[in-house]
């Protein structure tokens, strides 16, 4: 059966490619046609009207994965064509990036882009990439998951994050991190850099195991993001310190925020937005803007993400760039400390 | 006896006619996509996910944990016929299930793997309802130190797969060990072996080097074969059950694969290879006459298909008590229960036991289904080894290549698929044993992670795992069982003589 699915999904694709291809010319009339006045375009965008493509860079069953399939249905219903997830996992989220930039810019192939993996996979040397920022358009910013720090529940070292700073300043901790320049990693090495802390980070193949290791008084601070935090933590194996936002979030109303509670600002959260290749045409990216906040403003989807420990921002266009932009500069700023 | 009283209600929950059916679907489901190569359980689950959210979330969790223990018993059925492990679990089967199928045994192969399983999957069942919660705090104690131990152990017990010549062996090990550093590195964010190509930087998949040395190689030497007119015949299919002579040790296999499973299930981490090695090694030093693994030992397909499954109970303990997935299928079942509003941790047998009870009796009626399903179609898919190798050849080469394919949506992983399955075939020709290239890359990338963290943890020291008992006497044995290997060798008495032929 799963076979099946395999092979609808390539011959889908295969369709999707050699549409693509014929599909150029009536792009190009559509771009003369706009500058004529915006009432005959209107009528004339013809989008959408086959099967979208949206990439997920990550494996089936992660988190962006998750919220991407829990959101096409609903964004389905609002372009009224399907849309189809389709997993390319690896190399830190660049092999879906690449296809993305490999597609033509019709608006028929998107994709999930991830912070960091997505500024540090050009920002590392080692990885000799020519694209950046400037190769996307970006479309709108479907999620923020936010950084937070943690212990063990019965870790009587700290009870607030006041304590953990101060421990921390005079001995060495060690913190768990998912992989060398993950968005975990970035929250230590900020630390240190800020805030004077000793954190050596143990770098983990995901936050389940970290959350193993932490548990088990192997390794001394948890750094992961909220949602992998709220279950353990109204279990009572773990103590939510601080979160590294600009603002508490709902799921954790009593966790200060790191600003508020030393005085020092450290902003640690992933972002996931979706983005098209560079050139794609204005209207329809107003269009797929339109019907992708509609979708993810949906009540029972936003329940459902922050059930997750997700906190939807729809920030659009070139706003959303502005903050990649804002990560690209911090990324920049810790280069240093990678040995980049 | 409390328990007891909580399961009979399971009973009640489970034995409902919609929650039958999704488990009946859930390990159906799961034996197919254990059957087809590529398409793991984790992938399979995390794509039905879904599916589930308009279910109960009892219904839903019941359907899932089914895909999850069918595959088990899916696996051995590819490994067994045509020497390809669907999933890494059956790796280790195709030692000694291939020879078997090869002289028309595959029906044995299949019932005691199935019956294996069965029992398996029940015994860690009851050991989940009985001392699960106990155990999976101590499980806790296992951290990076303790897994790099155990990997050593792994590696350390390898010897006894080596072959003919240590030798050769040794180069097996080795080139498995350095095809596990290629991609980025964890832990210093380097990419190694690339060579400018981004699909590298993830590392080679284990389904294209299991497809490709394994089952493509094979498919090589048999058309050689055939090109030089002596097509080998497909076998007759005799003897489906296993011989009397071969109950009583099969079943001891069975009896310890259970526990050795169980136990390796409960730390979390750990992955389902791990217990078939340590099965098979145990079952080799065990038996009165090693040799005859290798060859088609009926043990050595009952112990470790028995621990696999074993595992997978073993596994949901972490899960159900704790909270921790153990793996990345648990990890996916995790996310199912939070998607379903539940939360797996300490309390959750108490706040949700008609949940828990329901799976946890699902379990005991699926593994019974999977049983009652599989023993028959042993017979069945046994007889696919008569079918002429001119026509089940171009079957293979398509279902391995979609199955490759359909790994991560990628053409590379075929290509590199058919690499490695000239390079198997080159490989046999040279008799260097695949075992050990195969068995040391599932374990290289976790020895070199636990090393590092547990030096970040240690601050350098290599001392420290020496310091703590549990990675401390894990080492020692292993290093005991290393210079016992060696020393034997050194007197000509090799505990091994024969090559495991693979």
């Amino acid at each position: 059966m799963k076979k099946m699915v395999a092979l609808t999904a390539v011959c889908v694709l295969a369709l999707g490619t050699l549409i693509g291809c014929t599909a150029k010319s009536p792009v190009a009339s559509k771009k003369g046609g706009e500058q004529t006045g915006t009432q005959a375009s209107a009528t004339q965008l013809d989008y959408p009207k086959k099967p979208i493509t949206l990439i997920v860079s990550f494996a089936a069953g992660g988190g962006t994965d998750l919220g991407a399939r829990l959101l096409t249905p609903i964004l389905e219903k609002e372009l009224g064509v399907p849309v189809v997830v389709e997993n390319k996992p690896g190399g830190g989220g660049w092999i879906g990036y690449s296809e993305l930039l490999g597609a033509k810019p019709d608006g028929y192939t998107l994709a999930y882009v991830n912070t960091p993996g997505l500024i540090t996979g050009y920002v590392n040397p080692t990885a000799k990439r020519k694209e950046n920022l400037d190769s996307f358009d970006f479309i709108i910013n479907h999620v923020l998951d936010a950084g937070v720090i943690a212990v063990r529940a019965d870790d009587k070292r700290f009870s607030n994050i006041k304590d953990l700073v101060e421990y921390a300043k005079k001995n060495e901790l060690s913190a768990s991190s998912n992989g060398v320049a993950s968005g975990n990693h970035f929250a230590s090495l900020q630390m240190n850099k800020q805030l004077g802390t000793k954190l050596r980070a143990v770098q983990f193949g995901g936050t389940a195991e970290a959350l193993t290791s932490v548990l088990g008084s192997h390794v001394d601070v948890l750094i992961a993001k909220v949602g992998e935090v709220v279950e353990p933590m109204k279990e009572g194996q773990l103590k939510v310190l601080a979160v590294m936002m600009p603002d508490r979030v709902p799921q954790l109303p009593d966790v200060p925020t790191l600003k508020e509670a030393v005085g020092v600002s450290i902003e640690n959260y992933s972002i996931r937005g979706i983005a098209g290749p560079k050139g794609m045409d204005p209207q329809i990216v107003a269009k797929l803007q339109d019907a992708f906040e509609k979708a993810m403003k949906n009540p029972e989807h936003v329940k459902k993400m922050s059930d997750m420990g997700l906190n939807i921002n729809t920030t659009k266009g070139a706003d959303f760039k502005q903050m990649l932009k804002k990560e690209e500069a911090s990324v920049n700023e810790l280069k240093s400390l990678m040995g980049w | 006896m409390e328990s007891l009283g909580y399961l009979l209600n399971g009973f009640e929950t489970a034995l409902t006619w919609t929650n039958l059916l999704y488990c009946l679907i859930g390990v159906t489901f799961g034996m197919f996509i254990g059957v087809l190569p590529g398409l793991g359980p984790t992938a399979g689950t995390a794509l039905l996910l879904p599916l589930t959210f308009a279910l109960e979330p009892v219904s839903a969790i019941i359907m899932l944990a089914g895909i999850y223990y069918g595959s088990m018993y899916g696996g051995t059925i590819t490994s067994v016929l045509i020497n390809t492990p669907g999933e890494a679990a059956s790796l280790i089967t195709c030692l000694d299930g291939y020879p078997l199928a090869k002289q028309g045994r595959a029906g044995a192969a299949l019932g005691i793997a199935g019956i294996g399983s069965f029992i398996g999957g029940i015994i860690s069942i009851i050991g989940l309802v009985l001392i699960g919660p106990f155990l999976a705090k101590q499980a806790l104690k296992f951290g990076p130190p303790e897994f790099f131990a155990l990997v050593i152990l792994g590696l350390s017990l390898l010897l006894g797969l080596m072959g003919k010549s240590l030798l050769k062996g040794m180069i097996g090990a080795l080139f498995g060990l350095s095809l596990a550093f290629v991609g980025l590195d964890q832990s210093s964010g380097i990419v190694r072996f690339g060579f400018g190509q981004i699909e590298l930087m993830k590392g080679i998949d284990f389904i294209s080097i299991a497809m490709g040395m394994f089952g493509l190689s094979e498919l090589f030497l048999s058309a050689e074969a055939s090109l030089r007119g002596k097509a080998p015949e497909p076998p007759k299919v005799t003897g489906l059950l296993p011989k009397k002579e071969e109950w009583g040790p099969s079943m001891k296999a069975i009896g310890r694969g259970s526990v050795l499973g169980f136990i390796i299930g409960l730390i979390p981490g750990t992955n389902s290879v791990i217990p078939t090695i340590l099965s098979y090694s145990m079952e080799k030093k065990l038996s009165k006459n090693p040799s005859r693994f290798g060859k088609g030992a009926l043990e050595g397909v009952a112990g470790p298909e028995t621990a696999n499954n074993s595992y997978c109970g073993g596994a949901l303990i972490p899960l159900f008590t704790l909270g921790i997935p153990s793996s990345p299928t648990v990890a996916v079942l995790l996310g199912a229960f939070i998607m379903h509003g539940l939360t797996p941790g300490p309390t959750l047998f108490q706040k949700n036991p008609d949940l828990v009870w329901g799976i946890i009796a699902s379990m005991f009626i699926g593994n019974a289904i999977l049983l009652i399903m599989n023993l028959p179609m042993a017979n069945l898919w046994a007889r696919i080894t008569m079918v002429p190798f001119k026509l089940l050849f171009p079957i293979i080469i398509m279902v391995t290549i979609v199955g490759t394919y359909s790994l991560n949506n990628s053409m590379f992983d075929v290509g590199a698929m058919l690499v490695f399955g000239i390079l198997g075939y080159l490989f046999k020709k040279a008799e260097i044993p695949l075992a050990p290239i195969i068995l040391t890359f599932v374990l290289g990338s976790l020895l070199e992670k636990t090393l590092l963290q547990s030096l970040t943890i240690f601050q350098g020291s290599f001392l420290g795992f020496f310091t703590r008992p549990i990675s401390g006497t894990i080492l020692v044995i292993a290093i005991l069982s290393l210079v016992f290997s060696i020393v034997s060798s050194v007197r000509n008495k090799r505990i091994i003589t024969e090559d495991v032929e693979m």
